[in-house]
């Protein structure tokens, strides 16, 4: 195999090796349990419409029906654009169902937080990660 | 003047003319060369990033086909990546400049976003636009580099046609950057070769060579693959080191170091 061949051969292991959220903002593995996925559904306490990465803060309960506030990230407004995201597209005070990573530690006054895996609204339209 | 003779004048003229337009006509003087047409590049590109093969899966330093020098090798000791292009990406505690200091990713590393980039293609240059940070670069065409081009994040660039392909050479890098988010270094000797092509009309592929006689020992290579965006329009999608450490404050924990914009 020839330079260039070899090059593409390792081109192609990288292409399987690398997952879509590999080139993200930042590494997942050590900050959320990408094994693990939690669903609540609660009301939206805020929509940060910023980067590096879009912020949502709702409050819900979990599967013990204990009472929480997380704090959930998602992409870039760029990349969520792409995706149909506005800036409009939640607002504090209403209901969605959330999924998301969980996080492995606490973020700022011990707040549970939460890699965003998928949003769906009331009338039961999905925005994706 | 008789008739006759008025006819033998008119009949002379004809045939004068005729053989004047004929032998115009027939010389060797070649035509005005028409001007040369390119294939049309422009257009706002997404990168495909299964293609990209700068990360290639290994941990760095031990990829086979990249001709590490001792020079880089040394440099990526202390080498902390924060980003998912590295199986051991340490956000919390990289050295990314990129994320710690919210430096521009600079070249080549800027493809390795996945945000769109626009390419507008002029007779005399071609311009690239990156949406994140809102980067650009102008390549001028047909151009020789300056003699001493200043040390930049985005370096100095020029292209010209070689039949269906641009050849964009470009040099001048300032070697705080990395050249992907795992962290392969570069020396400011860094030369980089891309050559694009629009390999169909919803394909632009691009071929890197990598020369950078400090850091490695010989040219490596590596390709992306964009795909044409139909729909889809340029946002504002910038970062500065306030929004990374307000980011960084909420979900890590991490007091900002420096005063920050609230």
């Amino acid at each position: 195999m020839n330079h260039r061949g070899f090059g593409r051969f390792w081109m192609g292991v990288g292409a399987l090796l690398i997952s879509v959220s590999a080139f993200a903002h930042h590494g997942r593995a050590l900050i959320y349990d990408a094994k693990k996925e939690v669903t609540v559904k609660g009301t939206v306490t805020e929509f940060v419409w910023f980067n590096p990465h879009v912020q949502i803060g709702i409050d819900g309960m979990d599967d013990k029906g204990v009472r929480h506030h997380w704090l959930i990230e998602a992409s870039s407004t760029g990349y969520l654009s792409q995706r149909g995201w506005t800036r409009k597209s939640l607002k504090a005070g209403e209901t969605i169902t959330i999924t998301f990573n969980p996080g492995l530690n606490p973020g700022r006054n011990a707040t549970l937080t939460g890699d965003l895996v998928k949003v769906v609204l009331p009338d039961g339209k999905e925005l994706p990660k | 003047m008789t008739s006759n003779f008025r006819n033998h004048v008119l009949i002379g003229l004809i045939v004068l003319l005729t053989a004047v337009t004929l032998i115009s006509g027939c010389s060797n003087k070649p035509a005005a060369p028409a001007a040369p047409q390119h294939p049309d590049l422009s257009g706002l590109w997404l990168g495909n990033r299964g293609n990209w093969s700068m990360t290639r899966g290994a941990k760095l330093g031990t990829e086979p086909d990249v001709p590490y020098a001792p020079w880089a090798l040394e440099r990526i000791k202390g080498v902390i990546a924060g980003t998912g292009g590295s199986a051991d990406a340490d956000f919390a505690n990289t050295n990314d400049p990129s994320l710690k200091y919210a430096d521009p990713l600079g070249f080549p590393r800027q493809y390795q976003h996945p945000l769109k980039f626009k390419i507008v293609q002029t007779d005399n240059s071609v311009y690239q636009l990156w949406e994140w940070n809102k980067a650009w670069r102008e390549i001028p065409l047909n151009k020789q580099h300056t003699e001493d081009p200043d040390i930049s994040w985005y370096g100095e660039s020029v292209g010209k046609w070689e039949g269906d392909t641009l050849v964009v050479d470009s040099i001048g890098f300032k070697d705080a950057t990395w050249m992907d988010g795992v962290g392969h270094p570069h020396s400011e000797e860094l030369r980089v070769i891309e050559r694009m092509q629009r390999v169909d009309p919803e394909t632009l592929r691009i071929d890197f060579t990598f020369e950078d006689p400090i850091a490695y020992t010989h040219p490596w290579t590596s390709t992306l693959t964009a795909k044409l965006v139909h729909d889809g329009k340029m946002t504002e999608t910038v970062t500065t080191m306030s929004d990374e450490l307000h980011y960084r404050e909420r979900f890590l924990n991490q007091k900002p170091t420096i005063p920050i914009r609230r």
